[in-house]
């Protein structure tokens, strides 16, 4: 109970501080064995890690592409209704929040091999992900901003309604094998249990309101929306007020008792020569089936509306406008009739793409007996970094350039400079630190924005302790 | 260990500066909503030689709406600040028509008027008359009670005596339109 509450404040806490999903400062930092999530082919020098449960990585980040908390709430007296209204229109439908969540529940790792070199890795954990993306709705915010009246002849796309949201728990195990002296594969398989999903990404249609042929206004309405969702319907359908009950039935969820799936992370080093070195991965190549507690939702149709006619039943085609309008009465009901099925879906994993080119320079020169020692290597590197994520709309990307130094054994830094969505001038640093067996990290991005984070479109966070027996052996 | 405290020290100075600053979240609790709403209401077009029925010249005909639901909706009470209904007659009818509409709530109970009337055309050449009821306080207070509407159209007698017949030429048209003013608190 302790350890759940604990993970809960620290969750809320991450969330506090408010960069984006992509793990720039993580991504090859080696000392950290978290590193290999992102690359399974990551040879981590160690012997055995454990890390602490819940506790050895904890990831938040919050993201929001075209505006940051300060452009509506700045204080500076102008009125928030017209800020609002101008961010709206500032704003275009593939402008996005996002939210994105890790923690480790258990981790650890060991190497092995074949006789006195262990030269391969194996790693497994269990972690759990919250992600979540809103795609702005513009046109749903410019008609209840603004209504139709003043916006003749402009067509209300439908599909910018662009959501998805889950929260799942992620079972993996990976390893790495040596191929030659200088390329080094891995992979990584997992086990995906889906707590929750909720998702609206294949909308279509569309409304509007132009000038009619024989009325005034003539209103066009052609819709085709869908939500979809698994693992909600039990917890709001219950009744109960025991959220305990909820928490049970949503632990059982992360230990295979949602709908699961399956997926796979694959990866490259290639150690070109002993100071250039190039790697790449692909993440979360994997899918959800989703067939248990599902409801979806779907509203389609088509209908025109010209208004009222024909009046004057004496005169007319003998059709009352009272019937007239109970037909159109009807029609509307249907058009608006949400239709909610039980209908199995598939949902796609955020597909991610890590690559690196890595350059180690300096040799570390030993200063008692002015000889270079080869254990320490290098401790210096330069690097560029690209990072890609697909999304319902379109994929996202990350550019950085990064300089890591191990200051001392016990203390390694890495400072990035990133360009994404969110920014051009995203500067991030992490520290990780080792005292004995404990490896204490933190990482952090958008520093330039920390004074004052409201202004910051983007910021992530990353903490975690690990114990790690054998390093640098 | 100066390297380390100077990094340590760096650290905390930007923790200790990290803060928000001149934000103010609570101006989000007097916003609102302002949207203005068109919709289509009636439309209809009747010809000159229709209010000739039985050898005789109709004095009026008369239609009804009834079941309107929207203006009972809890959202259209609570958030509907001002309504406007836009009226166009077009007439080539060389009579003077007048179009009144009766708004009833549920029990029958008479609500709201209005009336206007649609000028003759002496030439066959369309006159076209714009009429706007504008509901606010009192009768849009009315108008939130509204299930039920009654549209009249009085043909005025003509002056020289004639009647329309089987072969009187012409038509009278008429387009009609709501615009609905709304003040959402969110």
């Amino acid at each position: 109970m302790r350890y759940k509450r604990l993970a809960f404040v620290l969750i809320i806490i991450t969330f506090g501080f408010v960069g984006a999903q992509n793990k720039q400062l993580l991504f090859g930092f080696n000392d950290i064995p978290q590193s290999a999530l992102i690359n399974p082919s990551t040879t981590l020098k160690n012997d055995l890690f454990v890390g602490l449960p819940l506790l050895s990585h904890v990831h938040a980040t919050v993201g929001s592409s075209g505006a940051s908390a300060y452009d509506l709430f700045a204080d500076d007296g102008r009125d928030f209704s017209s800020k609002l209204q101008s961010l709206i229109f500032r704003l275009d439908s593939n402008d996005f929040f996002m939210f994105n969540q890790q923690f480790d529940i258990f981790s650890g790792g060991f190497s092995y091999g074949k006789g006195i070199e262990k030269d391969r890795y194996l790693s497994f954990g269990m972690y759990l992900e919250t992600d979540a993306i809103v795609y702005h709705p513009k046109d749903y915010a410019v008609l209840a901003y603004q209504g139709n009246a003043d916006n003749i002849d402009r067509i209300f796309d439908l599909s910018d309604l662009n959501a998805s949201g889950e929260v799942v728990s992620v079972l993996h195990i990976g390893t790495t094998k040596k191929i030659n002296n200088k390329l080094t594969i891995g992979a990584r398989g997992k086990i995906y249990s889906s707590v929750f999903n909720v998702n609206s990404t294949k909308n279509s249609g569309s409304f509007v309101t132009r000038e009619g042929q024989n009325n005034f206004l003539e209103h066009t309405f052609n819709l085709d929306l869908s939500v979809r969702t698994s693992g909600i319907k039990s917890l709001a359908e219950d009744n109960n007020t025991d959220f305990s009950k909820d928490i049970k039935t949503i632990r059982k969820r992360m230990l295979f008792g949602g709908n699961l799936g399956l997926g796979i992370d694959v990866g490259f080093t290639y150690q070109a020569t002993d100071q250039l070195m190039f790697e790449g991965s692909l993440q979360d190549f994997g899918f959800i089936r989703h067939k248990k507690d599902i409801e979806s939702y779907t509203l389609k149709g088509n209908y025109t509306f010209e208004g009222i006619n024909p009046l004057f039943p004496e005169v007319g085609n003998g059709q009352t406008a009272e019937e007239y309008w109970d037909e159109i009465a009807d029609n509307f009901e249907d058009l608006f009739e949400v239709d909610s099925a039980a209908n199995k879906y598939t949902t796609w994993r955020p597909l991610k793409l890590n690559g690196a080119l890595r350059y180690a320079f300096g040799k570390k020169q030993n200063k008692d007996c002015d000889c270079l020692n080869d254990d320490v290597g290098y401790i210096n590197e330069v690097g560029a970094q690209l990072y890609a994520v697909n999304r319902p709309k379109r994929p996202q990307f990350a550019l950085t350039a990064y300089y890591y130094r191990r200051v001392f054994n016990g203390f390694r830094v890495k400072a990035t400079y990133t360009v994404d969505s969110f920014s051009y001038k995203n500067i991030g640093l992490g520290v990780s630190t080792h005292f004995g067996p404990v490896n204490l990290y933190v990482l952090a991005d958008n520093l330039l924005e920390y004074q004052n984070l409201a202004k910051a479109q983007s910021a992530s966070l990353q903490l975690g302790l690990n114990f790690v027996f054998g390093r640098n052996k | 260990m100066l390297k380390r405290k100077a990094i340590y020290t760096l650290l905390a100075i930007m923790t200790l500066m990290s803060c928000v600053k001149d934000v103010d979240f609570d101006q989000a609790e007097n916003f609102s909503l302002t949207p203005v709403l068109a919709s289509s209401i009636l439309f209809t077009e009747v010809e000159a030689s229709s209010f000739f029925e039985n050898d005789m010249e109709l004095e009026s005909v008369r239609d009804s709406v009834a079941n309107i639901e929207i203006f009972e909706d809890q959202f259209v009470k609570d958030n509907l600040i001002k309504a406007e209904l836009v009226f166009q007659a077009t007439n080539t009818i060389d009579r003077t028509f007048n179009l009144q509409v009766d708004f009833f709530n549920d029990a029958d109970e008479l609500q709201h008027t209005l009336s206007f009337d649609a000028i003759e055309s002496n030439s066959g050449n369309p006159v076209v008359t714009d009429y706007t009821e504008v509901f606010e306080d009192d009768s849009l207070d009315a108008l939130k009670l509204i299930t039920k509407m009654v549209i009249t159209l009085t043909l005025y007698p003509s002056s020289d005596g004639s009647t329309l017949n089987e072969n009187s030429s012409g038509n009278i048209s008429l387009k009609s339109k709501g615009i609905f003013y709304f003040n959402i608190d969110v």
